[in-house]
């Protein structure tokens, strides 16, 4: 049985809740959500009937991820990190793979200079 | 003429009444396309034989698969229905990002959540949990790792106390 038919019943969820959904297909068959619901309760319940099929999650057949209306509005495919004691612009960037000038241009609006960043600030990671 | 009409419908319909003794199989087929039109349900050829219908075509996923036999298991006059619906190959899945930045993601995703016990390794997009979470989290931390846009996941995540 395909991961779309076991699983058929969180899909059939998302047509009658309003959640619009993608699918492709990962690593080695498995079937991956992508979607946006149109509240955290439609979302719930979707994790929910997962959590009934799997009640571990540990099939590893199925990624679920499906946001919020509201956080797809507000993400746009920015990362939010919240800078911590010891961290610098450098070493955010390597945590993530990518150049520190990427982390800096994206959050000139908040910082005045590169090498002097606060524990508790919250910058803009490109993904 | 509208009552001329009605007389020949009537005359008609008792005909085929009395000729069948029942709904044909072409009347059979119409319902279940006007069933499939009114529920937009599209792309699904039907073939109906002595009251069992036969869906054949290629539909979106599975959900629409389950929900095209059930519109037509809902018709009446139909005995079963065989459903031969194949369903759309998949695009492949593309990892939302590099592996070590979404290694960075993940970690801090699940850091703001409160997943402290669980750890995450990517490798080609596909993530590998490891750890223990307490059970009142632990789907909480599962869907912090499955939004960050990995297209594979091995989960080992122990569900504590």
């Amino acid at each position: 049985m395909s991961a779309q038919e076991k699983y058929v019943s969180i899909l059939e969820l998302a047509n009658q809740n309003g959640t619009t959904y993608e699918l492709t297909e990962g690593d080695n068959g498995t079937l991956v959500v992508t979607g946006t619901a149109p509240s955290a309760e439609a979302k719930q319940a979707l994790w929910d009937e997962y959590e009934r099929l799997d009640p571990e999650f540990k099939g590893g057949d199925l990624i679920l991820n499906i946001q919020t209306a509201e956080a797809a509005a507000a993400g746009g495919g920015m990362h939010t990190h919240t800078v911590e004691s010891g961290d610098s612009l450098s070493k955010i960037a390597k945590g993530y793979g990518i150049q520190w000038k990427a982390i800096w241009d994206h959050n000139r609006d908040i910082l005045k200079d590169p090498d002097k960043i606060y524990p508790g600030q919250e910058l803009k990671i490109p993904m | 003429m509208r009552i001329k009409f009605l007389t020949v419908l009537s005359i008609a319909i008792a005909l085929f009444i009395g000729a069948c003794g029942g709904k044909s199989d072409a009347d059979l087929a119409k319902a279940i396309n006007d069933k499939f039109a009114a529920d937009k349900i599209t792309g699904v050829t039907v073939a109906v034989k002595d009251g069992v219908a036969t869906l054949t075509g290629e539909v979106a996923d599975a959900a629409a698969k389950s929900k095209a036999e059930t519109a037509a298991k809902g018709v009446e006059g139909i005995k079963s229905v065989t459903n031969s619906l194949t369903t759309k190959p998949l695009p492949v899945a593309t990892p939302a990002a590099a592996d070590p930045a979404l290694t960075g993601k993940i970690t801090e995703d699940l850091k703001k959540a409160g997943c402290t016990g669980a750890n995450v390794s990517v490798a080609s997009g596909k993530v590998t949990v490891t750890g223990e979470v307490g059970a009142a989290k632990y789907a909480e931390c599962v869907q912090v790792i499955m939004q960050s846009g990995i297209t594979g996941i091995d989960n080992q995540l122990k569900k504590g106390k």
